[in-house]
């Protein structure tokens, strides 16, 4: 079945040079429960690329269909939906996975059935394994927790930090990765603090952290509890620097806990701010007039990696997963986000980070790297 | 609990056209599913590690009566027992086959373990208490970082292999789970009919009584914790060298629930209903997928219609295997 | 130190009430039908977004909210709440009443799942910021911090518990509800309306328990669809841990249980040397929950179970 689908792929090959074709892509991310918005808005930025290339014909004749999954987040749920994907011979390129839990649990499935994806789980090992068809067009935790520390280090000159921590794939390793780059660059970690990941109530790890009056508070997880952190902590009287990853980069983090309370917050993330480039900003007018609300905090990487499967179609001998594969590793490609390009274990060789403050409603840029 | 149960008004024949029909239908899609496309026996994989935890927890809730909800607990204790000797993370790579027997007797002690302290608790307490240790668990897997790598879990597991056979395609472990499945299910079947399973049954139905008439109840309640715990932790396995990647998500309250669900909605103490509520709460969530949300809603008011409608399940308590067997041989 | 004492024990007061005021719906329901109303928490849950529907349709701007909105989204909504539990009672509990005890739990279960996917569906699965009911001032006091809505969550929470302790004790109603708690066949057979007050307990259980939900997302500025299932879980606990059915064990087991959540976030570290961290501080809590339970198996203020009074003599 499978031989017969590509010799008949060979032959229309040969048969028509510049080969008018539809592909899918596979699409899975959370788009049910707590973290649906952000698989949601980081899909929509890609489909937002591409809906407009399939309308004008796509790239070299070559048209794609969004085979678009949940994976709720879950790592079993994305097992089956890799197995999905792979068992589908028209998806040549996966789109894959939110959360590091997940590719964890995925990954091996794509490598079984040689299908190359892009990943966007940031979890510093998932490239360290040795995957011959992944690349991650996003900076990994390694990067996002370097530039906070440097910033509270040498800008605000802080000398002691409390951490605290979700206990969850992302938070604990981000937090765990700001710790090493404080200390290193010669500050002092009083008290590593961990919480529930469903905690909402942080008063009296606030207590404890207020006892220790630190310069920096860096909190490793998501949103809410960002959020409800930020809130409580200014309520508490705690005076400390609050750095925040990249969850906190969304208006909801300002609404929820409140303007007031999260004025001087600093959040890490490796999204540009929306008008540091034209191609960024036409982005952001672009996604708003199609989705009717401004795009997610991920949504311009969708874009990216629109671009960049464009870029790869351009250059790929085929449309064939392993040709696919070889011209997405080789792909070097100018985004919205700057130029593109893997190494060899598929890790992006530049890397942008950026680190915002928030001053009133807005997040205003920092530093970045 | 009288069974309302249809089959004493069914007639003879039409009870063994049913079972005939059952059995051809269970036999017709467990020979059809290796020629399906993997994604599909990956779907029948998870229903039958389901079945199969499902077979497990049914004995203490199902045949002795005492809702568990921390059945989890010993999944994960299974999942991280194959993790942990079949991996990268302590350097070990032991036989899939011993590893599935020290999960065995590990499942078993843990078991004990919670047992001892629980007999004396009833009902609601004896729910929380589970429910509780079920929760310890997880989150101690979460915290020893440096034994269960924490919430990163344990990834690259070794690919199982019997006898120099590897077992780590789609299909293979379906060969595995099915061959466990009917081993397990057998074994709990006759152990039901086993004077030990009538102990569970007077229990269930009369704790007080049953000392009365000189069942010792503290050893039969073990025995019931002792089993369920091996065939969860024997379930955990399998699973690990499927997903070839543990982590701490896999082993929430929530799946405890579903798998109380799955037989109260299937019909408690019965294998066949346990098959009948894994294939509603496992396989119509994934045939409706398309439906995102939707299909969840559903799920819950389907749920309720269910219970309302059949509280005791789908499959009556009288409809089990031996039914199909005597139906089909006409006796 | 002083100051991290006070602070934290006004901590405890604060998550206790919520807690208490939850817990007591699910041991009134246990008390009447020996159910665990696994939807309990979702009433929770609505209570937070009914109240803001209430503001934003009914009221207007949230930003600009007088005390006469705020009175009127409160009361609305717990009212609301409270007749959509009588509701639920009749539709997907009643049915179930003489049959198996596991029956009905599950059917809880279904209705929650069925009540958090419809909410994440109809007001999207996102956490959504909450107005604050009262203003928020800080006051220092002997160095610790308390927040002018801390001290109105425990107001609000006392006046509530106070009025129900009273209702069930003075009122004819109270009398009723307590005397099905009792033994519903014979209230039955006395002559009691026993669906009157099965359907009094569905009322009052849910609308405190959204009032504990409109206090927790003005305390905590949020709600989100899946808010009900985290405190559902710790207020459930808290009322096995008072003893289940008893409605001074509810409180009591709340504030045990609030105080205990604190102490473990603030101690375990020092007495452990760092060993065990802030993370364990839930093994911690259904540890003590476990050793309470082994000492008194009918949780602190619950009566034992007598061979008499059980009404069921299979467990489930």
């Amino acid at each position: 079945m499978k031989i017969a689908a590509s010799l008949c792929l060979g032959v229309t090959l040969l048969a028509t040079p510049g080969f008018a074709e539809e592909i899918s892509v596979g699409l899975a991310a959370p788009l049910s429960g707590p973290q649906a918005y952000f698989g949601n808005t980081w899909h929509n930025g890609f489909k937002l690329y591409w809906d407009k290339l399939n309308a004008e014909g796509g790239v070299n004749g070559v048209t794609i269909k969004y085979n678009q999954q949940d994976d709720k987040a879950d790592p079993r749920e994305g097992t089956l939906v890799a197995q999905k994907f792979c068992d589908d011979d028209s998806v040549v390129i996966g789109l894959v996975n939110f959360n590091s839990g997940v590719a964890q649990s995925t990954l091996p499935i794509y490598e079984d059935c040689e299908l190359p994806t892009m990943t966007f789980g940031s979890n510093p090992d998932l490239t360290e394994q040795g995957y011959k068809f992944m690349v991650r067009p996003v900076a990994n935790d390694l990067a996002n927790a370097l530039l906070p520390a440097e910033y509270a280090l040498q800008k605000l000159n802080a000398k002691t930090a409390v951490i605290v921590s979700d206990k969850q794939v992302f938070g604990q390793g981000i937090s765990e990765i700001f710790g090493k780059n404080f200390t290193a660059g010669g500050g002092q970690v009083l008290d590593t603090l961990a919480v529930a990941p469903t905690d909402v109530d942080f008063t009296s790890v606030l207590a404890q952290i207020k006892a220790k009056s630190p310069d920096v508070i860096y909190v490793g997880a998501v949103m809410p509890q960002i959020a409800l952190f930020a809130k409580q902590m200014h309520e508490q009287g705690v005076n400390a620097s609050l750095m925040v990853p990249d969850g906190g980069y969304t208006p909801d983090f300002i609404a929820q806990a409140g303007e007031a309370n999260v004025q001087g917050t600093m959040v890490a993330i490796q999204v540009p701010p929306m008008d540091a480039s034209p191609a960024i900003a036409e982005f952001a007018k672009l996604y708003k007039e199609k989705y009717g609300e401004e795009a997610g905090p991920y949504s311009i990487y969708g874009y990216v990696h629109g671009q960049i499967l464009e870029a790869v179609l351009k250059s790929t001998k085929g449309l064939s997963r392993e040709e696919i594969n070889d011209a997405l590793h080789a792909v070097k490609v100018q985004t919205a986000v700057g130029e593109l390009e893997f190494d060899d274990i598929g890790e992006l060789k530049v890397a942008p980070s950026y680190l915002y403050k928030v001053e009133g409603k807005d997040f205003k840029l920092a530093g970045s790297k | 609990m009288s069974n309302t149960s249809t089959s004493p008004s069914v007639k003879p024949q039409a009870s063994r056209l049913v079972a005939v029909l059952v059995l051809a239908a269970i036999v017709a899609l467990a020979a059809a599913t290796p020629f399906l496309p993997n994604y599909h026996i990956r779907v029948v994989n998870s229903l039958l590690i389901y079945i199969l935890l499902g077979i497990g927890l049914n004995i203490v809730i199902g045949y002795t009566g005492l809702l568990d909800l921390g059945f989890v607990a010993f999944y994960a204790v299974g999942a991280y027992t194959y993790a942990l000797l079949a991996s990268p993370q302590l350097d070990l790579h032991l036989p899939f086959l011993l590893i599935v027997g020290i999960a065995a007797v590990l499942g078993m002690i843990t078991g004990i373990l919670l047992g001892i302290p629980v007999l004396k608790l009833r009902g609601d307490y004896l729910a929380i208490v589970t429910l509780g240790f079920g929760e310890i668990i997880r989150i101690v897997i979460n915290n020893v970082d440096w034994l269960t790598g924490g919430p990163k879990g344990i990834a690259r597991l070794d690919k199982a292999s019997i006898l120099g056979v590897e077992i780590a395609r789609p299909v293979e472990i379906y060969w595995l789970l099915l061959v466990t499945v009917f081993l397990v299910g057998l074994f709990v079947w006759r152990l039901e009919r086993s004077i030990l399973g009538k102990a569970w049954a007077a229990i269930r139905e009369d704790q007080d009584a049953a000392r009365g008439i000189g069942i010792n109840t503290t050893n039969a309640k073990l025995a019931a914790f002792a089993t369920s715990a091996t065939i969860g932790a024997i379930a955990g396995t399998i699973f690990a060298a499927s997903q070839r990647f543990v982590s701490p998500e896999s082993f929430t309250l929530q799946e405890s629930v579903l798998i109380v669900l799955m037989i109260v909605i299937g019909g408690i103490g019965n294998i066949l209903g346990i098959v009948a509520g894994a294939a509603i709460l496992i396989l119509l969530p994934e045939v409706l997928r398309e439906f995102a949300e939707w299909r969840i809603l559903f799920l819950g008011i389907l749920m309720v219609v269910l219970i309302i409608v059949r509280p005791a399940g789908i499959v009556p308590r009288t409809f089990g295997p031996e039914k199909l067997i005597r139906g089909l041989f006409g006796k | 130190m002083l100051g991290t004492f006070i602070q934290q024990t006004v901590n405890a007061l604060t998550i206790g009430s919520i807690y208490a005021l939850i817990a007591l719906g699910y041991t009134m329901v246990y008390g009447v039908l020996r159910m665990i109303n696994f939807a309990h928490g979702e009433m929770f849950m609505l209570g937070a977004y009914a109240a803001f529907l209430v503001l934003t349709v009914f009221v207007g701007d949230i930003g600009a909210v007088g005390a006469f909105g705020l009175t009127l989204a409160f009361f609305g909504a717990v009212i609301a709440v409270g007749f959509f539990g009588v509701g639920i009672e009749r539709l997907a509990y009643k049915p179930l009443r003489n049959s198996t005890r596991l029956a009905p739990m599950l059917s809880s279960l279904g209705v929650s799942l069925t009540l958090v996917t419809g909410v994440q569906i109809l007001a999207g699965p996102q956490p959504v910021a909450f107005p604050s009911f009262f203003p928020a001032t800080r006051y220092d006091f002997m160095g610790g911090t308390v927040t002018s809505v801390q001290i109105g969550i425990l107001v609000a929470a006392f006046v509530l518990m106070f009025a129900l302790y009273t209702l069930v004790n003075r009122s004819r109603m109270g009398i009723i509800v307590r005397a099905v708690s009792e033994s519903r066949p014979t209230a039955q057979l006395l002559g009691i309306n026993v669906n009157l007050a099965i359907s009094a307990v569905f009322f009052s259980g849910p609308l405190l328990g959204a009032a504990g939900g409109i206090l927790y997302a003005s305390y905590y500025g949020i709600m989100s669809p899946t808010m009900g299932a985290v405190i559902g879980l710790k207020a459930f606990t808290a009322a096995i841990l008072g003893g289940i059915g008893s409605i001074p064990g509810a409180m009591l087991g709340a504030y045990i249980l609030a105080f205990v959540e604190v102490g473990g976030t603030a101690l375990l570290p020092l007495i452990t040397n760092g060993v065990l961290g802030t993370e364990y501080r839930d093994v911690l809590s259904f540890a003590i929950l476990i050793l309470v339970l082994l000492v008194k198996p009918a949780g602190i203020l619950g009566e034992p179970v007598s061979e008499e009074s059980m009404v069921y003599k299979r467990e489930f």
